[in-house]
């Protein structure tokens, strides 16, 4: 388990980002983390990540703390996936891409041919082995950089907008690759602006706002219990707002759901 | 006072500061310049935010010096080639960090005559530098994600520096690239003339201070032929 206790954190420049921050990432979990622009999203991975130091408080994994821990070490447990993976990959195929990370492990030459094959079956890029990478589409690529985790044997994948400028199969595909994962066992930490992937994959939402944690609870709570949605940054998905305006319908995540649900009360078959 | 000269008259002044500093082969002399340049840049508020890169050219100084005096120079030589450096160097930061780089182009065209192509490219190169070194930080940030430790001797640093140095090129590449394309798409280089929304007339203050300095220039002169500085 990653935990953030009493965190606070700045810039040095003594304005507040994050304010007694105290959030926990169970095992296994599928995590949204929303808010609006600029409210500490990416703050709150960076430092769990190791990129940034608190000013006050700790992070922990199942208990100790890892503070001193940088970037390098933690990536042995925490696999991050920038908006802009392009920024990792140099190496001339996806498959040596992605035996960089293992390699820096230590691992040998057999281990990392097994960690890189299984990666990416997993990722699903087994025809794009010998691909330039900096060639790929921006899927593509954030499957090259969540393989390149994987290859690490992650416990935690953090992904910042991963389908931010991807068309809607493209997100699709990758919403339905963290799925998968997350059913393995991976636990995920989703970055996202897009209530729908809230709404439809998460099991739980982190809403960041007013400079600490503001909400903590499952999407279904948020979306039809929580009446701050705008200042936070957040509207309802559609499917979510039909199906509240509907009398006695229930909570539908996804508009697939909502459609469904219709055609069930108009006596079809869903 | 300062940022409310304008450009041309900061490039004078950074010639000139630089022209003092060649001209002056004493110790003492040269750590008042530079300690002026100090304090100027203190003045205008901005020596905390480069306190960085002061003390590198610090470094970079002392290790001039110390050439120096591998070379067989004396140690009054490696001084002063070591305050001479940080000299020179010093004013162009007060340079940057005081002008707004549209405002140093339009000087270098419409005062200084430089054609608008060169003066672009020169601020743009300026430009560029803050820019390459955050990208810079992205990538490596973006690699101890994946296990990369800047830790361990020089030989292994340089090594796996070579897995920030491709994707900085690339990125560095692809910039430049749509730089270019959105310069083309803006009509950069159609026009004879340019047009520039800044004022940067000089006023009496300026001329004033230009007056200033090349009568400071010609003292500094006298006093290097009797052998003062």
């Amino acid at each position: 388990m990653l935990e953030m206790k009493n965190v606070n954190f700045d810039y040095g420049n003594g304005v507040p980002i994050l304010k007694e921050v105290n959030l926990t990432i169970g095992e296994g979990e599928f995590i949204g983390l929303g808010g609006r622009n600029g409210c500490g999203k990416t703050t709150v991975t960076r430092l769990l990540m190791g990129l940034e130091k608190p000013v006050q408080g700790d992070i922990l994994k199942d208990g100790k703390s890892i503070i001193k821990q940088d970037a390098s070490i933690r990536s042995r447990f925490i696999g991050y996936v920038f908006q802009r993976p392009e920024r990792q990959m140099f190496r001339p195929t996806v498959a040596q891409e992605i035996a960089y990370g293992p390699q820096q492990l230590g691992m040998t030459k057999k281990e990392t041919g097994e960690a890189v094959a299984e990666a990416m079956e997993a990722a699903g890029l087994q025809k794009l082995a010998y691909a330039y990478p900096p060639n790929l589409n921006r899927g593509e690529k954030q499957r090259v950089a969540i393989a390149s985790a994987l290859a690490m044997h992650t416990q935690y994948l953090i992904l910042d907008e991963p389908t931010s400028g991807q068309d809607s199969t493209e997100k699709e595909k990758l919403m339905m690759l963290l799925t998968k994962l997350n059913d393995a066992g991976l636990t995920i930490l989703l970055i996202t602006h897009d209530m729908d992937i809230l709404a439809q994959y998460c099991k739980r939402v982190i809403v960041m706002g007013h400079q600490t944690k503001y909400f903590d609870g499952t999407p279904q709570k948020l979306f039809t219990e929580c009446d701050e949605l705008m200042d936070l940054g957040l509207t309802r998905p559609q499917s979510v707002t039909l199906s509240m305006a509907v009398a006695g319908m229930k909570y539908c995540k996804s508009m697939a759901e909502f459609q469904d649900e219709m055609i069930k009360r108009l006596g079809g078959n869903a | 006072m300062i940022k409310n000269m304008v450009p041309v008259t900061k490039l004078i002044a950074t010639f000139a500061f630089s022209f003092w500093a060649l001209v002056m082969h004493t110790t003492i002399p040269l750590i008042i310049l530079v300690a002026a340049e100090l304090l100027i840049l203190a003045v205008c508020g901005n020596l905390q935010r480069n306190s960085k890169a002061v003390g590198s050219l610090a470094v970079f100084a002392v290790f001039l010096g110390f050439v120096q005096l591998l070379g067989g120079g004396s140690v009054e030589s490696a001084y002063v080639t070591g305050l001479r450096m940080m000299a020179m160097t010093v004013v162009f930061i007060i340079l940057l960090t005081t002008t707004r780089l549209q405002d140093l182009t339009a000087a270098m065209v419409t005062q200084i005559k430089i054609p608008y192509e060169y003066a672009f490219m020169f601020t743009a190169a300026l430009r560029f530098v803050p820019d390459f070194i955050a990208e810079s930080k992205a990538v490596q940030e973006a690699q101890a994600c994946r296990g990369l430790s800047v830790k361990g001797n020089v030989f292994k640093r340089m090594i796996n520096y070579m897995s920030v140095i491709q994707p900085l090129m690339l990125k560095s590449l692809s910039r430049s690239e749509t730089m270019a394309l959105s310069l083309e798409l803006r009509g950069f280089g159609s026009q004879q003339r340019h047009s520039f929304m800044s004022n940067v007339q000089p006023n009496a203050m300026d001329y004033g201070l230009i007056g200033g300095m090349i009568l400071i220039s010609a003292v500094v002169i006298y006093l290097r032929i009797h052998g003062i500085v």
